[in-house]
């Protein structure tokens, strides 16, 4: 558990980053901090390991004071993660995991044994070990920040903006998998970021900040999007938040129909209905419009189908898969990605207001 | 050309052009180390603190406008040693080479990727160790481009101690010019040339050697 009790922190100019921030990151979650910039988010994070010292007040990392330890040696016991990874440019892949676990004193032999298990362990080939960052990709360099700060197993994490400086879509395999991580590990995580969609999908506990460094609101993300505290957080959480609310609305009693289903490579006769394609393992593929025939039914002739829902799946992404199909009716398909069926948006609505009537 | 023919199939020439030839080597290149040893602590203080950097840039280049005959000439007295000691040659090359190389070290370090530092702070390095680990390694390239320079002027300034009779090749100058007699001249020409050639080859070799993690990416170049 990390507490920071009244923190306040004064730059030389006067400015105030942090304004007497009262804040407990439970152990074993991941609290994050977002907020506009300049609202004294990473000069928080930075506090946790004395990169900066604060000006008034305590932080304690479970009820000791890190003012009683000494710098470095705290900051080893204390994972960290960087924007753009930070990795040493001069150390392959392997010695910047084993880096902790080498100023700790563990031995060459034992640290990159260990190193390489990390690289495994954030799903990377070991082989990468050998190379050099600049040899890696942004995602992959993030991979090894994350691995280089777990090397030596501490039991928090702290997270500056890892992820702002790679491309959306890898940018949500890493987020999947930190959560992943999360799950097996149970760190103490604290992540910082200014996306408040990554904040939401992340925490499992949110404190939005605003400038000067205050203390706007801190709650789970699903209280934060149906609870905003005040104007701020409504503005900052942003629009859709009805419908990002969603996202913890799970889907008990939603009614999946049968849909009309036809096979890519069969005979099709025109029928005047959507009918949606699948493929050998009964996969989607995309939707034949009504009226379509075909000998032999290729891919090419389909409309692209919406977003599809897994089962077992949150509300949103039962709503987005219907509001996104061509048919007008979402498809819904199993953990293996087989399709279950589909879903009506005016079935999603009436089980939300069912479950608000009955809650 | 007759005349060049006659004095190197002289093997008395020989011994003495080839041991001359040595001499310049070690007066250009132990002053080399030493300077640049000296540069490393001088140059990290002063991209540390903010107020000693512009006392030691200022510093650094006054010295190196110091005529370096006027220095051979005032070292003696300044450090006790003969006129003739081949140290006066070596610390008042060290000092150039000092003075050379305060900037790029102040400039490699300048030059750190910021997260790369605070990575490593963040990792729990102390000070010291960071230094010589991390920030070290990483100001090679732009280090070696001021080396490759240092070393370059070292071996053209050797010659100089020729007039207070410390000079390696350069020696030969003296000699021929004495003696009206230019074969002496062209081979010490042409052997200072061909060791700054040498010496440049050994240390983009070193360099190499050095950053293995900077391979396929372009090499700092020397800004001779």
């Amino acid at each position: 558990m990390i507490e920071f009790r009244a923190v306040t922190k004064r730059f030389p100019d006067g400015t105030v980053a942090v304004d007497a921030l009262d804040l407990v990151a439970d152990s074993g979650k991941i609290t994050v901090l977002v907020g506009p910039s300049g609202c004294g988010k990473t000069t928080s994070l930075r506090m946790i390991n004395r990169m900066i010292e604060p000006s008034d007040g305590t932080i304690l990392i479970d009820d000791l004071d890190i003012r009683s330890a000494n710098p470095a040696v705290l900051r080893r016991g204390i994972g960290y993660v960087i924007q753009q990874a930070g990795l040493f440019p001069h150390r392959t892949v392997l010695d910047n995991v084993a880096t902790v676990p080498m100023l700790t004193g563990w031995g060459r032999r034992r640290a990159r044994a260990r190193a390489a298990e990390l690289l495994e362990l954030v799903g990377l080939p070991t082989a990468m070990g050998r190379r050099y960052p600049a040899q890696l990709s942004g995602g992959q360099q993030q991979r090894v920040g994350v691995a280089r700060a777990l090397a030596a197993d501490p039991p928090v994490l702290l997270m500056d903006e890892p992820f702002s400086a790679v491309d959306p879509v890898v940018r949500e395999g890493l987020q999947d998998e930190l959560l992943r991580l999360q799950s097996e590990l149970g760190k103490t995580v604290v992540f910082v970021t200014h996306d408040i969609d990554e904040a939401i999908k992340l925490g499992d506990r949110v404190a939005v900040l605003r400038e000067g460094g205050r203390l706007a609101q801190f709650a789970p993300p699903a209280e934060l999007l149906a609870r905003p505290a005040d104007d701020f957080v409504a503005s900052f959480v942003g629009r859709d938040r009805g419908y990002r609310a969603l996202s913890f609305v799970g889907a008990d009693g939603l009614t999946v129909h049968p849909l009309r289903t036809v096979a890519v490579g069969d005979a099709v006769p025109a029928v005047d209905e959507w009918s949606l394609a699948v493929d050998p393992a009964g996969r989607p593929r995309g939707w034949l419009p009504p009226g379509s025939a075909a000998d032999q039914l290729t891919e090419d002739v389909l409309v692209p189908g919406g977003s599809l829902y897994t089962q077992g799946g949150p509300l949103r992404g039962a709503l987005d898969a219907a509001l996104s199909s061509p048919a007008g009716r979402g498809a819904v398909v199993d953990a293996d990605g087989k399709l279950a069926g589909g879903v009506d948006a005016a079935e999603v609505l009436a089980l939300l207001s069912a479950q608000r009537d009955g809650s | 050309m007759e005349d060049l023919v006659k004095y190197l199939g002289n093997p008395r020439n020989q011994d003495a052009v080839l041991e001359l030839l040595v001499v310049h080597a070690r007066l250009a290149l132990v002053p080399l180390l030493l300077g640049l040893l000296a540069a490393l602590p001088i140059g990290w203080a002063a991209q540390r603190y903010r107020r000693l950097r512009a006392m030691v840039l200022g510093a650094s280049n006054v010295m190196y406008t110091v005529p370096s005959l006027a220095l051979f000439v005032i070292l003696p007295g300044l450090l006790g040693t003969k006129i003739l000691d081949e140290l006066n040659v070596v610390v008042a090359l060290a000092i150039y080479t000092a003075a050379l190389l305060v900037r790029p070290v102040v400039d490699a370090l300048d030059a750190l990727p910021g997260h790369v530092l605070a990575a490593s702070t963040a990792m729990g390095y102390r000070p010291l160790r960071r230094a010589l680990t991390v920030e070290l390694p990483l100001a090679v390239p732009v280090l070696a481009a001021g080396v490759r320079v240092a070393s370059v002027s070292n071996i053209s300034l050797v010659s100089v101690g020729a007039l207070i009779g410390v000079g390696g090749l350069g020696q030969l100058f003296t000699e021929g010019f004495q003696n009206s007699y230019n074969p002496p001249i062209v081979v010490g020409i042409a052997l200072t040339l061909a060791l700054a050639l040498v010496v440049d080859l050994l240390l983009v070799g070193t360099l190499r050697l050095l950053t293995p993690w900077q391979a396929g990416r372009p090499t700092a170049r020397s800004a001779a």
